[in-house]
């Protein structure tokens, strides 16, 4: 019979075939066997994150001022998903959830890079879009309503600066948080203190294991890390002197047009700050309700720029608040002694040809110290920190001034505990030099201990000076945060004062700076009366800072106005900053303001509004 | 009765009966435990499987040759009812592949490979003096060809592979010129680019995923990549009956049928898949054994197409699910859950049977054929390994 040689050969390939299966399969069982009981493990298990509480924010009487706020939130196993259902899903959660398309589409990238972990992709969901997703379960595959928070801030229009607000990651800073364990999913901190203690307030992620069907339902708990719940931060501020402060500066304001301006107050001895407030400002619950276009379109486009902290991030030249500094100099460099006295008459014209005007037209005659802070002359200053050529003083020089600048804490940041605090600029003619390219001249050193011309300040800077005039010379870093709490209550860290530093200036010569600054405000010649309280004694500078803009009717620059000091004259117990943007006279803008916060401090009742009082002066009226 | 038992090939049964086993077993750890007694399919596929071995027995004692003039009405019968089923068959899974009959769902594809069978056989055996002529390698394409064309329209290109497999094997051992057989093997690489520009969507989609089931794990990937975890995990000894999380928790899909074999590597580890395979290797070189033995040529083409349709299915089937060949929907046989596919294998063991225990029997009518046609001895040489 034929074919028995070809059925041997069918009989030998069927074997060798069967022969090649059975290396497959030893392949498979025992040389990779340890790969596939890998991946059917982490079939089996999935794991789920369970995040920790954020932290509380409270005032210094334990108000809180922050809650987590119940919320139905959207989330997303994308093993679950089938990549060809990706689409359609989609498509239904962004009318479902009013997120956008290409926002859920990022996450559900980032998603996938772990599949099995359930993801959120939207923070908070009305009501009945949750329930319309519960009831659409099976056309959304691997979608789960699930309660979340949150953060409603109590204050959130008086605090907006201080605290800031959580919100999503920027897509861009996705893999640094990712690097300390934030999952792409979470809200952050993005401004103020949410930020700046994001990582305390976020506490540590729990996590919770689960053995899954194929159909992703849940069998039952393999085991369970409980999370670390955030510490809750207690702020040095109260709300109501908060609240309070800002309404004064509010109504100071509304007197303008387009009124802007920030306020600073320190306890002195501790650097604890009081109340801090920059005008406009925004409710923090915007950013986390999910601001309304317009509300938000307006946030953004006004000059004014209400979303920057002016108090800590907006720079401005000082104006007369900055003279202590080339005053104390002065004093501790003997290139004058407290008594010698310059003759002022109005205007100093150099060699060159450059003339340097006083704001007084006539000038003050003979000026001492004292004089020359309570009057606020500008020429006694210019001789005093440049030199005069014709009466051969040799004045404290550039280099010198700049040394005792940053001494009061100039040029650098104080270090509170708020993102996006500005440094400021001590210029310099290595400065000028760098970055205009030109040669310093005594006029710059002239502008410098006025506190015009290149210096550049922050509202916080001004009031931490002022802070360690008052308190003897010890200036303290501003302190926002008093003390962390973990969630049974208990101290967890406290931030103890520091001093950062102290000025390099004798008693002696500190006392007379006090007096002048006693002097500017409560005698007749000096130019903060309108701060004079009647319930303490005041003791501060006014400031009148040009800056480069369109001039007046007069051919006057523009100029922002400043008080700065503190209260009582003795023994104070605060320290302020007054800033009003394009304020005009320091004395007229910032003086009541400084005044009726210092009223208000002192008495605890909210002043009289400024136009009942009797010295009421309109901001139209300038002088 | 002793006598009976006597003519038994006693290997081919206990590699069938072992089979049947394994898939008694995997189904029994994945039956409904609310289903009590003939609702079991485990009990099912046992109390068939034993009928089915009980008719096997029976056909041992019947003279296979007797097929012989069966062949034409059998072959048109298939046919018939695989035209049937693309007219008014169930629509079920993409698919119309089945019809019901009362109570009972007749899948007449897996029939019609053994009806094929016995058609290659008789023509093939009855050309054999020209058996190396193109038309005779023709016509028996001709013949295989209608039923796979049925088949494939169904849609289900898979089991219309495995009869080419067998006409292949078939036309091969009956003495076709190589070359006769290389031509359509080498139109059918040729034609690839334009079947693939035809082919059904889920076709492509099966050999894309079987070129890389990573590619889309979700998807079309899914089951691929399923039953490799399921095997690998397996390791030695499987996880033990019943357990391993993959078939447990359902994320091995189509475990009863298609994937059967990866739950058994889950389960049973390398120990059962290779005992599994051995089996099969046994009952495979049994059938050609039987074959080679077999008194006539039609007697050994039976039990060569019977061994290529069992070593056809398989080997895709356990291909597939360790990787090495594409997703076809080829269940296994004897294993899987489907009862017309065991009862069919099963009535193939039977025509084993009979061809062993009528390898001594006097010839009757088949040889007055030969004579007629003038060309073959009545009984052919015996095969090398006979006695």
């Amino acid at each position: 019979m034929s074919g028995t040689r070809r059925a041997l050969l069918l009989g030998g390939a069927a074997l060798a075939a069967n022969t090649a299966l059975a290396a497959r399969l030893w392949q498979l069982q025992v040389v990779e066997s340890d790969t596939y009981r890998a991946q059917a493990a982490q079939n089996r298990a999935r794991t789920r994150p369970i995040q920790p509480l954020r932290g509380l924010i409270y005032d210094r009487n334990r108000t809180p001022l922050v809650a987590n706020a119940p919320v139905f939130s959207v989330w997303l196993t994308p093993a679950d998903l089938p990549l060809e259902r990706e689409g359609p899903v989609l498509a239904n959660l962004a009318v479902l959830t009013g997120e956008r398309l290409v926002d859920l589409r990022f996450k559900l990238n980032q998603a996938r890079l772990a599949p099995d972990v359930p993801a959120r992709l939207a923070r908070a969901v009305p009501r009945e879009s949750a329930l319309t997703i519960e009831e659409r379960r099976q056309d959304l595959p691997g979608i789960a309503v699930r309660t979340g928070t949150r953060r409603e801030y109590a204050h959130g229009d008086v605090f907006g600066h201080i605290l800031g607000f959580t919100g999503p990651i920027p897509a861009e800073d996705v893999q640094t948080y990712r690097g300390q364990g934030v999952r792409f999913d979470e809200d952050i901190g993005l401004a103020g203190i949410e930020r700046s203690l994001q990582t305390q307030l976020r506490g540590r992620d729990g996590e919770q294991r689960l053995e899954t069907d194929a159909f992703g339902r849940a069998l039952h708990e393999l085991s369970f890390t409980p999370p670390q719940v955030g510490r809750h931060a207690v702020l040095t501020i109260a709300v109501n002197e908060q609240k309070a402060i800002r309404e004064i500066l509010a109504r100071h304001l509304a007197l303008r047009e387009r009124g802007a301006g920030a306020v600073v107050v320190l306890r002195p001895d501790t650097g604890d700050v009081v109340a801090m407030v920059s005008l406009p400002d925004y409710d923090s619950n915007i950013f986390t309700r999910g601001a309304s276009s317009e509300s938000f379109a307006l946030l953004v486009s006004d000059p004014r720029r209400p979303l920057i902290n002016h108090a800590i991030s907006g720079l401005y030249p000082p104006g007369s608040t900055y003279k202590v500094i080339a005053a104390s100099g002065a004093l501790e460099a003997g290139v004058v002694l407290p008594q010698s006295k310059i003759h002022c008459d109005g205007r100093l014209i150099l060699p060159d040809g450059w003339a340097f005007d006083d704001w007084l037209p006539q000038g003050h005659g003979l000026v001492d110290l004292e004089r020359a802070i309570a009057e606020s002359c500008n020429i006694y200053f210019y001789n005093v920190s440049g030199g005069n050529p014709y009466t051969r003083l040799q004045g404290l020089g550039n280099r010198r001034l700049a040394e005792f600048e940053r001494s009061f804490g100039f040029g650098q940041r104080t270090g509170i505990d708020l993102p996006g605090e500005a440094s400021g600029l001590v210029p310099t003619s290595e400065w000028k030099n760098k970055n205009l390219q030109q040669p310093w001249v005594t006029g710059d050193t002239y502008h410098a201990a006025i506190g015009q011309g290149l210096v550049q300040v922050t509202p916080l800077q001004i009031a931490s000076m002022y802070a360690a005039i008052g308190n003897g010379g010890r200036v303290m870093r501003p302190r926002l945060v008093d003390r962390m709490l973990d969630h049974h209550g208990n101290v967890a860290d406290r931030t103890p004062p520091q001093v950062r530093g102290v000025l390099p200036i004798s008693d002696t010569n500190l006392q007379l700076l006090q007096a002048g600054l006693y002097r500017a405000v409560n005698e007749p010649q000096g130019t903060g009366p309108r701060a004079r309280s009647a319930h303490t004694v005041v003791a501060g500078k006014t400031g009148t800072a040009e800056y480069s803009g369109a001039r007046d009717a007069e051919g006057r620059l523009p100029s922002h106005a400043w008080f700065a000091g503190y209260a009582p004259a003795e023994q104070p117990e605060y320290a302020f900053a007054v800033l009003v943007r394009d304020g005009g006279e320091g004395s007229f803008a910032a003086a009541p303001i400084a005044r009726d916060i210092v009223d208000y401090l002192v008495t605890g009742d909210m002043p009289p509004l400024p136009q009942n009082r009797p010295d009421f002066i309109s901001p139209d009226h300038r002088l | 009765m002793l006598r009976w038992l006597a003519r038994i090939e006693w290997a081919t049964v206990i590699s069938t009966i072992a089979l049947v086993a394994f898939g008694v077993l995997m189904l029994s750890t994945t039956a409904d435990p609310n289903t009590q007694g003939l609702e079991n399919q485990a009990v099912q596929k046992a109390v068939l499987g034993a009928l089915g071995l009980a008719l096997a027995f029976a056909m041992a004692q019947i003279d296979y040759r007797g097929l012989h003039g069966l062949a034409a009405p059998v072959y048109l019968v298939g046919v018939s009812a695989l035209v049937v089923v693309l007219l008014v068959g169930d629509f079920d899974l993409g698919a119309r592949r089945w019809f019901e009959l009362g109570p009972i769902v007749v899948q007449p594809s897996e029939f019609m490979k053994l009806a094929a069978i016995v058609a290659f056989a008789k023509y093939l055996s009855d050309r054999s003096d020209s058996a190396r002529s193109l038309r005779t390698v023709m016509v028996s394409l001709g013949i295989m060809l209608i039923p796979a064309c049925l088949i494939f329209f169904q849609p289900d290109l898979g089991t219309a592979l495995i009869f080419g497999a067998i006409w292949m094997a078939m036309v091969f051992v009956a003495g076709a010129r190589w070359w006769h057989l290389l031509t359509p093997v080498v139109i059918a690489l040729a034609a690839f680019p334009f079947a693939w520009f035809f082919a059904q969507d889920y076709m492509r989609q099966r050999f894309v995923t079987f070129l890389n089931p990573s590619s889309d794990p979700l998807g079309a990937g899914y089951n691929v990549l399923q039953a490799r975890i399921s095997i690998g995990s397996g390791g030695w000894f499987g996880h033990g009956l019943g357990q391993g999380s993959q078939s447990q928790l359902e994320f091995l899909r189509v475990r009863d049928t298609d994937f059967i074999f990866a739950m058994l590597g889950e389960q049973l580890g390398l120990a059962g898949t290779i005992g599994l395979l051995a089996f099969f290797t046994l009952l495979i070189v049994q059938a050609l054994v039987i074959g080679l033995r077999a008194r006539d040529m039609f007697g050994r083409l039976l039990a060569i197409g019977i061994a290529a349709m069992l070593f056809s299915q398989s080997f895709v089937n356990i291909g597939m699910n360790v990787g090495l060949m594409p997703v076809t929907g080829i269940t296994l046989p004897l294993v899987s859950l489907g009862k017309n596919s065991l009862l069919v294998t099963l009535l193939s063991v039977g025509i084993l049977l009979s061809i062993h225990s009528h390898r001594g029997a006097a010839p009757f009518r088949q040889q007055s054929m030969h004579v007629v046609r003038g060309s073959l001895p009545a009984a052919g040489p015996r095969g090398v390994l006979g006695r």
